[in-house]
């Protein structure tokens, strides 16, 4: 509310410049809407094989997306954020398999849990900012991912099994069958998007970006820089957490690796594909990611030498990732 | 008693071996600003590169001579023909910088798999430093002791010639106004390039060092990397004389850790690290950091 009023009308125009596809909102809602009918109507006509695919994009763009609210909103680059994949598949995998508890309660506890954890955590994180940031990040991430191959309850390195999928029972169907996950993960998938669209273009949104921007201004303007900024933490790994839920259903398990560094440096990959600041950007580079990743395995065993050599290529060559790179063609032509 | 001085021996030598990795991180960051998360991937060149060498001559220290040149020239050449040009085409912020230096970390570990697979190595401690030797009622190896004496003297020796020698008052003045050193007349790119080599070389030495007493093995440098990102945050990122005593409080704090709290051995280090950045964001030993 406040937010509103403060930002001036020249600033505003200015957040609102760098918003994607400047004065083609009309094409864009297009793009989308053929978008979210095209995947509603892909499991009538792809084989198993691509609706695997489909949902790995989804799980990682739901990942990628909470990501995009810390890096490409709120500029701040986390090399962390597989932390909170990790505790939205521990969440619920605790919940369900060591508390007894059903799935529609070990999820939205796992996710207020990952909120309460994420907020101190971010308040010591956002005390830094720049190269500073990544590397504590990464450094809270790395000491989970060491506790969680130590904790013997959730037995360490190998990680807990047996996650359930929603019980679909009152509609008849069953998770367990490819085409109704499917469904499921694209609901979820878009709720998220929904939820994430509805925080960027908010007023808190906006003073997100003019963080992104411009810090001291923000500051001298009177707003509480550093609570935002926790709030965009809390924010982001709450919507990373429901990745982590997603991916331990998909997969049946949740172990360590998902806390891993390189997890986490992956979902940074695919927002700068994607383009940051953009809000479907990740989706976008989450695609191209697990296409790039499925056809290297393919071809190669050597995962981590192009893994490596696509991320440096990607970083040098492709700023503005795939979404940035078709605005600025549109842009030129209008 | 004695099992106490051992660990406490232990944790200077891991100390050491991280100051070697931390010295050229925080060196190259703090002149060229530059975070480079790749500094692991140099250790694993050396490691590897020594290994090569030590297999084919038989010698260690022809290893520990040679093994760091292929770093120096990898880490000159990404400075030189990679990092630089695409930090003045002003295209890439230091953080684009610091994520493609974090692809170079995979890509090496990914092609020294490729080369070498994924089995374990060793190079033979020299004859000279084998053995142990009696300390205060007690046998402690020699070569962890030469480890200890290798790191205090390159410590040292950065010391002196970044303090005393024209060299070092280039590289300060360059830290603090990189125009004018240019102006000046020196070529700030090659020195930068050079100081850069200088750090990788000093990685890829740690990692012939630490051969005889840890295996190689091509993600070596990813596990121990991390590592020395705590180190110089803690000893505040660009302080070399921080990530000396830095060095000391993280090895000691591991070494302490693994030998006495084993559940906590995987995450000491990083509870020392918020607990540093909880009470002093720019580090123990770093001065006050610019703000926004």
């Amino acid at each position: 509310m406040s937010a509103d009023v403060a930002l001036s009308s020249e600033q505003r125009i200015g957040v609102l410049k760098r918003l994607p596809l400047p004065a083609s909102r009309r094409a864009y809602a297009a793009l989308f809407a053929l978008f979210a009918v095209s995947l509603c109507a892909l499991p009538s006509f792809v084989s198993g094989y691509v609706m695997t695919l489909a949902v790995e994009a989804m799980i990682a763009g739901v990942f990628a997306s909470g990501i995009n609210l810390l890096t490409g909103y709120t500029g701040l680059v986390s090399l962390g954020q597989a932390m909170f994949l990790g505790f939205g598949g521990y969440g619920i995998a605790i919940g369900t398999a060591l508390l007894g508890w059903p799935l529609w309660i070990s999820a939205p506890v796992t996710l207020v849990v990952v909120a309460a954890i994420a907020a101190p955590i971010g308040a010591i994180c956002t005390r830094t900012r720049g190269v500073e940031f990544l590397l504590i990040t990464l450094a809270f991430s790395q000491m989970f991912y060491g506790a969680a191959i130590k904790l013997r309850w959730t037995n360490g390195s190998d990680g807990m099994t047996g996650i359930p999928r929603p019980d679909l029972s009152l509609l008849g169907v069953s998770a367990d069958n490819p085409t109704v996950f499917y469904y499921y993960v694209l609901a979820v998938a878009v709720l998220s998007l929904l939820m994430l669209w509805r925080i960027v273009t908010s007023p808190f949104g906006s003073v997100l970006v003019g963080i992104r921007e411009n810090e001291r201004r923000m500051m001298s303007m009177g707003y509480s820089v550093a609570n935002y900024k926790i709030g965009s933490f809390a924010l982001a790994a709450v919507i990373c957490a429901v990745a982590g839920i997603l991916q331990s259903q998909y997969t049946y398990f949740v172990n360590p690796d998902a806390m891993s560094w390189q997890m986490s440096g992956e979902g940074v990959l695919m927002v700068i594909i994607g383009g940051a600041n953009v809000v479907l950007g990740p989706f976008v580079g989450a695609t191209v990611f697990v296409v790039v990743k499925q056809a290297l395995s393919m071809i190669t065993e050597e995962y981590n030498l192009f893994f490596g050599i696509f991320f440096m290529l990607v970083v040098a060559l492709f700023r503005g990732g795939v979404l940035g790179f078709i605005s600025t063609l549109i842009g030129k032509r209008q | 008693m004695q099992p106490f001085l051992i660990q406490l021996l232990n944790g200077v030598q891991l100390s050491m071996l991280v100051f070697l990795l931390a010295v050229g991180l925080t060196l190259i960051f703090g002149l060229m600003n530059i975070l480079n998360l790749a500094h692991g991937a140099f250790f694993t060149m050396g490691a590897y590169f020594g290994l090569v060498v030590a297999n084919s001559t038989g010698s260690f220290w022809l290893a520990l001579l040679i093994g760091p040149l292929l770093p120096f020239v990898a880490g000159f050449a990404l400075q030189f023909f990679v990092l630089q040009p695409l930090a003045q085409r002003g295209r890439s912020t230091h953080l684009d910088l610091a994520l493609l230096t974090f692809g170079l970390l995979f890509a090496t570990a990914g092609a020294v798999e490729h080369v070498f697979g994924s089995a374990f190595h060793s190079i033979v401690t020299p004859d000279l430093l084998k053995g142990r030797v009696g300390l205060l009622g007690m046998e402690y190896p020699i070569y962890r002791l030469f480890i200890i004496a290798v790191g205090i003297a390159i410590g040292v020796a950065l010391v002196l010639v970044i303090d005393r020698t024209r060299v070092g008052a280039t590289l300060r003045a360059g830290v603090d106004n990189r125009e004018m050193v240019t102006a000046l007349g020196i070529n700030i790119n090659m020195l930068f390039a050079l100081v850069f080599g200088f750090g990788s070389a000093l990685a890829g030495f740690a990692g012939v060092v630490s051969a005889p007493v840890m295996s190689i093995y091509s993600s070596m440098g990813i596990g121990i990397v991390v590592t020395t990102f705590v180190v110089v945050v803690v000893g505040g990122l660009g302080n070399l004389k921080g990530s000396f005593y830095a060095s000391l409080i993280v090895g000691m704090t591991d070494t302490f850790a693994q030998a006495y709290v084993p559940e906590a051995e995987l995450f000491a280090i990083y509870i020392l690290l918020i607990a540093v950045m909880i009470f002093r964001p720019q580090g123990l030993f770093g001065a006050v950091g610019r703000i926004a």
